[in-house]
């Protein structure tokens, strides 16, 4: 695959180590010969809300039940909140929630019943904000556990999570199954959780979600992490889709640095710029008469198509396919 | 973009009208219209089960074959005569079946007698969890309504279950007879040893149908298996006391004949060689069937015919840590066994007092072997307490194993992702089951000696009923350590807890009659406490099976720490 960044780790590692709310390297965790986790190392700091991406049976929920401590890991070293996981589990378990993507309920216990279970197992529940939460989200607590939707179980393990007063949630494709309103809902939540200074491992396949909350993304792919970093820098490592309507050729855009699947429709070009080359490319648009142009940044769909496309081909050509599905 | 290529042109090119070649003609469709797929879906359940059928119907083959061939080996003429003897009382009546042929003894009689009635509790169990586990189970997992989405009837499913547990039953029952015919008892004519095989597959058929109508009454699949074995219980009990009632040559042998397992045993082979009573269970089949279909109409899929009530909105202050709800997931399970239990230990009970005024004319041969000097009520309530404690064992197994099912339905992650240690969990769930154990004990001990004292007038048995029905306690809690610790290290492995289980309870209640070594029958949890107050109480096996079950419990804790969570 193409470059692997990762977030630039400071001389004094160990102490950044403690501090991080989660710290994770070289993990390896096998399934008889599967290898769910190669080698997996990933820093979420504390405070932040961390985006979580990888295609199906990537590695995402192993990594997250490893740091639940209810899977073992077979080697490499993970701190969570500065603490073993595996060894701490209970004690870390008072300091963070989870959410997982499939919520399994007891079908003769309500939501009601298993939201205060599960929140009073974690050492205690705000009752104002739970009643508060049962409200936005909308869900009728008297209900049993069999009669939900998938989407209501998943409104009762978040309603539970979010009503604690932990350090970190860690959430797993928690919004799988919820309306468009309900994901607003809990959109707004997580930005709450955030300004109250809580950490949010968010794993998630909604890359609109992602974009909207996450500070930081990681990117799972076979059990690795293969590119770490802010949103933004990992647009700057990616490339813009240009289109651009002219009344004549611009030759020297071919052999212009930084354009790259330059192609024409008409009276239409299309081409993805190196990011870092744009002011370049502009300026030589400039010298010509352009009737429109769109520059489009990275979705975070082209960043991850660039990992989870079929490894045989080239990240060129993946984006270039892109450039020209773009509106 | 233009598309080159549609469905509905390609369709129009054949010439043929599309909606005829889609839906067939409109009449084929409404006959086919409940029961359309059954032979996929009967296909389907075959692949399934590929392991699983055969297993069970060898199973039972396999154990009618040691049952032929051990008896055979074992009696001669003057020991079949002395077993005789014991057989003829009225508790062996209760327990193995009415005594047929017992005045001119063969053989082939005397297994189809003793044994035949615990092949017929197989071919129902084999029944009863063959068809919760294709029906309601696959509602309540959600893949049934992914089968009903695709071209099947309302009743397909059901009908394909049922008549994958009828087949499996023909096939047992065919197996069995052969298998017993060829045994060293050479039995003779082949046509009785068929009459036999037919009667325990008749019983198994009858708790197939039984089992088609519970699973359409809840939504759960374990409650719907529960249902059916409470049936099935109460069945062997109501034949127990007519069959004890015959024994004893009392009157109310009627009672036999309200039980689908009395009907089988009516047939009596080798004896009187009956299939008439037959046709009472296959009344029952074609009356059940109907009024299962009946019901599966009536009620939406993954429903129960019951609807659902809405609970509480808040949890109450009981259920806030993992013994709470440890109670609360075993709380419905408990008090229905304790309903059952004492239930039935009040009619055991009740029977003293008759037991009572036939020890007068019985031999002395069978008071010594019922307890000796202390007389044959004594006897009973011993023997009592030892049928209890198997009974209790099966209510801890299950528990045990609702632990596991707990795992597997993927419930205890996000107990475990909350500040509940394993250890705890797991201690949790062991506290309420130990308790329930010894709760139902006392419920036995309670029942059998108020229905003891009420029948005979003595009031004076309340207490060492109760005594010695709790002393038999720690012989459960042993196996359930067993099962513990099974879960920790192997949950895949823990029904082989059953095992110990049906091995230890036979060796308790025919090791004797089969003269087997003391140190054979030692083996067995149940022979160590003591059938009090016929045999006195050995304090010591009390204390050590308590503390094998804390270091089998303390085992399965210390697995279950170390290894990994089933997850999704």
């Amino acid at each position: 695959m193409t470059t692997t960044t990762r977030t630039p780790r400071p001389a004094s590692a160990a102490a950044d180590h403690e501090r991080a709310a989660i710290s994770m390297q070289d993990v390896v965790k096998s399934y008889g010969r599967v290898r769910a986790l190669d080698g997996l190392s990933l820093d979420v700091a504390r405070g932040e809300v961390h985006g979580f991406l990888g295609p199906n049976g990537a590695g995402k929920s192993t990594t997250i039940r490893i740091l639940l401590g209810i899977l073992k890991h077979d080697s490499g070293r993970i701190r969570l909140l500065g603490e073993d996981p595996w060894a701490k589990a209970v004690s870390l378990h008072r300091r963070l929630a989870y959410v997982p993507g499939d919520v399994e309920l007891w079908p003769s216990l309500t939501g009601g019943e298993a939201i205060d279970l599960f929140a009073r197992l974690r050492g205690g529940v705000d009752i104002s904000r739970r009643n508060e939460l049962i409200e936005r989200f909308d869900l009728d607590p008297r209900k049993k556990g069999r009669t939900y939707s998938k989407g209501n179980r998943q409104k009762v393990a978040l309603i539970s999570a979010l009503a604690s007063h932990v350090d970190i949630l860690l959430l797993d494709e928690p919004t799988a199954g919820l309306d468009p309103l309900m994901e607003a809902v809990f959109q707004q939540c997580i930005r709450e959780a955030k300004e109250e200074g809580r950490t949010v491992l968010l794993s998630s396949h909604i890359l609109a979600q992602v974009e909207a909350l996450a500070d930081r993304v990681s990117i799972i792919r076979s059990g690795r992490i293969v590119e770490s970093g802010a949103l933004a820098d990992l647009r700057h490592l990616s490339r813009t889709t240009v289109t651009v309507q002219v009344e004549t050729d611009i030759p020297q855009l071919v052999t212009m640095l930084g354009v790259h699947d330059l192609v024409r429709e008409g009276t239409q070009l299309h081409f993805s710029a190196d990011t870092a080359e744009l002011p370049a490319i502009m300026r030589t648009l400039g010298e010509h008469d352009i009737r429109s142009l769109t520059a489009t940044p990275p979705t975070l769909e082209q960043l991850l198509l660039r990992h989870y496309g079929d490894s045989t081909e080239s990240s060129e050509s993946a984006d270039g396919i892109l450039a020209r599905e773009e509106p | 973009m233009t598309l080159l290529t549609s469905p509905d042109g390609a369709t129009a090119h054949t010439g043929k009208p599309p909606h005829r070649t889609r839906h067939g003609r409109h009449g084929e469709d409404r006959a086919g219209s409940q029961v359309t797929g059954l032979r996929t879906l009967l296909r389907l359940m075959i692949r399934r089960d590929r392991w699983r059928a055969p297993l069970w119907i060898l199973s039972l083959a396999a154990l009618t074959a040691y049952f032929a061939n051990a008896i055979a080996v074992v009696m001669d003429g003057d020991t079949l005569a002395s077993m005789v003897v014991f057989a003829k009382n009225p508790v062996m009546g209760l327990i193995t079946g009415p005594g047929y042929g017992l005045d001119d003894i063969t053989i082939p009689r005397f297994i189809v007698g003793m044994y035949g009635v615990f092949l017929m509790l197989g071919a129902a169990l084999m029944s009863i969890t063959t068809m919760t586990r294709h029906t309601r189970a696959e509602e309540q997992t959600g893949r049934a309504e992914l089968i009903r989405a695709n071209v099947t009837g309302r009743h397909t499913q059901l009908l394909a279950a049922l008549a994958l547990t009828l087949i499996m039953n023909l096939l047992a029952g065919a197996l069995m007879s052969l298998t017993f015919f060829f045994s060293e008892a050479k039995p003779e004519p082949f046509s009785s040893a068929l009459l036999f095989g037919a009667g325990i597959a008749a019983a198994g058929c009858v708790f197939a149908a039984i089992s088609a109508v519970t699973v359409q009454l809840t939504s759960f699949a374990r409650a719907a298996s529960g249902i059916a074995g409470a049936v099935l219980a109460a069945s062997f009990v109501v034949r127990g006391l007519g069959d004890m009632s015959a024994v004893a040559g009392g009157d109310l042998k009627w009672l036999s004949w309200l039980s689908p397992l009395g009907w089988s045993q009516q047939t009596a082979p080798y004896t009187l060689d009956r299939w008439a009573p037959l046709l009472l269970s296959l009344a029952a089949v074609v009356v059940l069937v109907p009024v299962s279909l009946f019901l599966q109409s009536r009620r939406d899929l993954s429903a129960g015919i019951f609807a659902d009530r809405l609970g509480r909105a808040h949890a109450s202050s009981g259920l806030s840590t993992s013994i709470g709800l440890a109670l609360r997931l075993q709380r419905s399970s408990l008090l229905w066994w304790s309903i059952g239990v004492f239930a039935m230990a009040v009619i055991f009970g009740s029977f003293t007092g008759a037991m009572q005024e036939g020890a007068a004319g019985m031999p002395q041969e069978i008071l010594d072997l019922m307890g000796g000097s202390r007389g044959i009520v004594d006897g009973y309530i011993g023997y009592m307490a030892l049928y209890f404690a198997m009974i209790v064992s099966a209510y801890a197994i299950i528990a045990a194993s609702g632990l596991r099912a707990e795992e597997s339905g993927f419930r205890t992650e996000p107990v475990l992702a909350t500040a509940v240690g394993r250890g705890r969990w797991v201690l949790s769930w062991t506290l309420v089951t130990l308790f329930g154990s010894l709760w139902l004990m006392v419920l036995a001990g309670a029942g059998e000696g108020l229905g003891a004292a009420a029948s005979t007038g003595d009031w004076s048995l309340l207490g060492p009923a109760a005594l010695g029905h709790l002393a038999q306690t720690p012989s459960i809690w042993a196996l359930f350590g067993l099962a513990l610790a099974l879960y920790g290290f192997a949950p895949r492995l823990q029904g082989l807890v059953w095992l110990a289980f049906v091995y230890s309870a036979g060796l308790a209640l025919f090791g004797q009659m089969m003269r087997l070594d003391e140190a054979v029958l030692n083996t067995s949890v149940f022979v160590h406490i003591g059938q009090y107050p016929a045999q006195d109480l050995a304090a010591e096996a009390v204390v050590t099976l308590t503390a094998a079950t804390a270091v089998l419990v303390a085992l399965g804790a210390f697995g279950f720490r170390r290894r990994n969570l089933m997850t999704a």
